[in-house]
């Protein structure tokens, strides 16, 4: 017995030491926030996941930046620039401006870095800036870039993180290295990177407003459970947490430590159809599919009321969304009518939806029970996410729940893929339609703001009339903080502005 | 043959085990539909975009030709490059080896602290409350998932109690093995269960067994009988079904790495396979493949260390 109690009193002993407070918090002025997942490169070109988005704008300054609002462009390194009269060449003026080793922000590292996302191999946005002609360094501060074509949403893809400034000698002498030891031209310089556990960020001193950054780092934890991630906050583990569930945020909202954050962001959930597959290549069809769904239910349900139903495929606050666009009424006897005029009574549809996507599986659910009051039939077939796209890439499926986020303020990266009748077939759906092709084409090189607002607004009654696929709601970024966190900020494109985040 | 011969013979059996393991888990993942490189680049790329960067990794290949260039890398003692996170495999292998060794290693010791009690208490108290408590507990811990008993055991401990962290892996030694705990502790309870219904089997059978009455004949106390006699007979089964069972923990260590956000092996493997990160899954599948086939052929040493008549 006697030695059955020695060893408890060691057993006792060592779990006391293991249950001490030794996990001590992040340094003071440190911030740490929780994320699904871990980012995946440090070399802007070389992702298009935003998981990397957001650190590299932490870390990389870009020439023009868009601001808070999500809706408007303003400097960044470039100060200042001008436009030729034929729309061809923009020639920027940069501010002084150091990189992180100490060495100067030239237009010559600008135009390499211009060059280098157009023609590197393994860049991954090579189409968006293969309008670049030229760019080239009249002077250490004077960039000159010529396009191959006017094209007005250029300005706003100068505002994306793939587009960060990198040191060119630093690239130039280690290019595997810039996951390792990133020379950093903004906020944040990174100090150490564990993939898949954090990636750690500590202060710029050599970053041109230095003098704005509050926090003397950042740390981005990835925390994979949706429910680990809100348990590490509401213990204090984590200042910050990103992605809540939706079916957390009241509970959260409770918290008195806490504060829910609901930025808006561009994100539009929406119904893709395949208009290739009879009867729904008939327009009357798709009107009836749209009246015959209760987006409201949907919002209420699915999103806690935290979504916003969805009037047109430019989202709600963005540039030039037209907010008296359309919004097709619930009506399933009239869906059924409808339906019974075109020839289409009793249609049955192929449901493409994500296995696992706990809210696109519970909407697939509820447009199948809404729709059956229109009499439509509709089959939900679950498919892996990775496999998902391919099924609809070779036009596999009828309906199909689906997202997008803007990476540009301007409406034509989206407009382009969706309506302009690309190499894409408008987003899978294979709508067709060859005035809205054109306006799209000539929206691109319309440079009177006024005209072109008014082209995007008949853009959206147009495809709104076709229903190219059915919009269905808005959402929020959903983050929470500690109420000792103030002005944690995310804009409409996804950007954290940690540069003004404090902690008290 | 000497007994301890198969310690020259196994390795050579690895070999083709291996090789059909790397054959299976190519041929296997290639076949689940999908395509990395879609989603490498994003739902917003272009046809052309994607044919370029499927090229470029050489995914348009046909199989058997990928296969080749994947021994080929193999015989150079590389194992090809990850999609998602542009840099060699192996070194992103081993980056993640750490939290994943811990959890089994921890795992297994703390499931023999919960299981060698309780079976020996249950086998001595044969039908008595306590035996019937224990076989409960075998048969309730079986049943537990992991991703709601880790889920508990953080509400329990971390949230209510402040005992341990919610999750995560720790900067040093000290840190690492205070956020080991809960992680292990799941897997355990879940392991100790199996194990202690096993232990519980095979010492009832050795108490009663003619050893055992020739040690009680010749006036030795049962404690002597119970620690001597008992005790590593029944081991030796229960060393084979931990070996067996160590890829079950492997697997398992997939679900408890991402409630407790451990950065192993087992993550990596998760997310390879969702996007599809071919060479990956195929590094990954072949580490866990060799532990697997280490770990039983330690269990085998152990096993003809412990008995003297046993010949493999």
């Amino acid at each position: 017995m006697k030695s059955k109690l020695k060893y408890g009193l060691i057993l006792a002993g060592a779990l006391a030491v293991l249950a001490g407070d030794i996990a001590a918090a992040a340094a003071e002025g440190v911030l740490t926030i929780g994320r699904r997942e871990d980012g995946t490169t440090m070399d802007p070109i070389k992702s298009a996941q935003n998981v990397d988005f957001w650190v590299f704008s932490n870390m990389y300054d870009v020439l023009v930046r868009v601001d808070k609002t999500g809706t408007k462009l303003e400097p960044g390194l470039a100060e200042s620039w001008t436009v030729s009269d034929d729309q061809k060449t923009y020639t920027f003026k940069l501010r002084e401006a150091k990189f992180s080793d100490g060495t100067p922000i030239t237009a010559g590292d600008a135009a390499w870095n211009l060059l280098r996302i157009r023609d590197h191999p393994e860049s991954l946005w090579r189409d968006t800036y293969s309008v670049i002609n030229d760019a080239a360094a009249t002077d250490d501060k004077t960039l000159v870039v010529t396009l191959k074509q006017p094209t007005a949403p250029f300005l706003s893809t100068l505002a994306m993180p793939g587009i960060s400034i990198l040191s060119r000698k630093a690239v130039e002498a280690d290019e595997a290295g810039v996951s390792d030891h990133p020379v950093s031209s903004g906020a944040f310089v990174m100090k150490e990177w564990r993939r898949g556990d954090k990636v750690v960020l500590e202060r710029n001193p050599n970053f041109w407003e230095a003098a704005r950054v509050q926090l003397d780092g950042v740390e981005w934890i990835s925390v994979p459970d949706d429910n680990t991630r809100v348990l590490k906050l509401q213990a204090g583990e984590l200042d910050c947490g990103i992605f809540i569930p939706f079916s957390r945020i009241a509970e959260l909202k409770q918290d008195p430590k806490l504060n829910v954050l609901l930025d808006p962001s561009t994100r539009e959930d929406h119904l893709l159809i395949n208009h290739e597959h009879p009867p729904l290549d008939k327009k009357e069809v798709r009107q009836a599919l749209d009246m015959a769904i209760d987006e409201q239910s949907i919002v209420d349900t699915v999103t806690f009321g935290v979504g916003t139903v969805a009037n047109s495929y430019i989202p709600a606050g963005a540039l030039y969304y037209y907010a008296d666009n359309l919004k097709r009424p619930y009506d399933p006897a009239k869906a059924k009518e409808m339906l019974e005029a075109a020839g289409a009574a009793g249609m049955t549809l192929q449901y493409n939806v994500e296995a696992g996507n706990e809210v696109d599986e519970q909407i697939a659910v509820l447009i199948q029970q809404q729709a059956a009051q229109a009499g439509i039939n509709i089959n939900i077939v679950k498919i892996d996410p990775a496999a998902g796209w391919d099924e609809l890439v070779a036009g596999n499926y009828d309906i199909s729940v689906n997202y997008w986020t803007n990476d540009i303020i301007d409406p034509d990266q989206k407009t382009t893929f969706v309506l302009g009748h690309d190499a894409n077939m408008n987003y899978m759906t294979r709508y067709k339609n060859d005035a809205v092709k054109d306006l799209v084409a000539k929206a691109r090189v319309e440079f009177d703001p006024v005209k072109r607002e008014q082209m995007y607004v008949d853009l959206q009654k147009m495809a709104k009339e076709d229903v190219n696929w059915i919009d269905l709601y808005y959402s929020p970024y959903r983050n929470a903080c500690g109420k000792h966190v103030d002005a944690f900020y995310q804009n409409p494109l996804g950007r954290f502005f940690l540069e003004d985040t404090k902690k008290m | 043959m000497h007994r301890y011969a198969f310690v020259l013979t196994r390795p050579l059996q690895l070999i083709p085990v291996l090789f059909g393991i790397s054959i299976l888990s190519f041929f296997l993942v290639k076949s689940i539909p999908g395509d990395p490189v879609r989603l490498l680049l994003g739902t917003k790329s272009t046809p052309e975009a994607v044919a370029r960067i499927r090229a470029q990794y050489g995914l348009d290949e046909s199989l058997p030709v990928q296969y080749l260039h994947f021994l080929e890398n193999l015989t150079r003692g590389e194992m090809g490059h990850s999609l998602l996170y542009k840099m060699p495999v192996l070194p992103l292998i081993a980056e993640r080896v750490l939290p994943t060794f811990l959890l089994v290693v921890g795992s297994v010791l703390l499931t023999l602290l919960i299981a060698v009690p309780l079976a020996s208490l249950a086998a001595l108290k044969r039908g008595t409350a306590a035996d019937h408590a224990i076989r409960g507990f075998t048969t309730a811990g079986l049943g537990f998932p992991a991703f709601w008993l880790g889920i508990m055991l953080i509400i329990l401990f971390s949230v209510k109690l402040g005992l341990f962290p919610v999750a995560g892996f720790g900067e040093d030694a000290l840190t690492m093995l205070h956020h080991m705990v809960l992680p292990c502790l799941t897997v355990a309870l879940a392991l100790s269960a199996i194990v202690t219904r096993n232990l519980r089997a095979s010492m009832i059978a050795e108490l009663a067994s003619d050893h055992a009455t020739a040690a009680r004949a010749k006036g030795l106390p049962e404690s002597w009988v119970f620690r001597r006699h008992v005790l590593p007979n029944s081991l030796i089964p229960t060393i084979n079904l931990l070996a067996i069972n160590v890829g079950w923990l492997i697997g398992g260590s997939v679900v408890v790495e991402t409630v407790f956000s451990l950065p192993g092996m087992g993550q990596l493997l998760v997310r390879a396979i969702f996007t599809r990160d071919y060479m990956v899954v195929q590094g990954v599948t072949l580490v866990f493949a060799c532990a697997t086939v280490l770990l039983n052929f330690v269990a085998d040493l152990l096993t003809v260390a412990a008995d003297p008549r046993v010949k493999l």
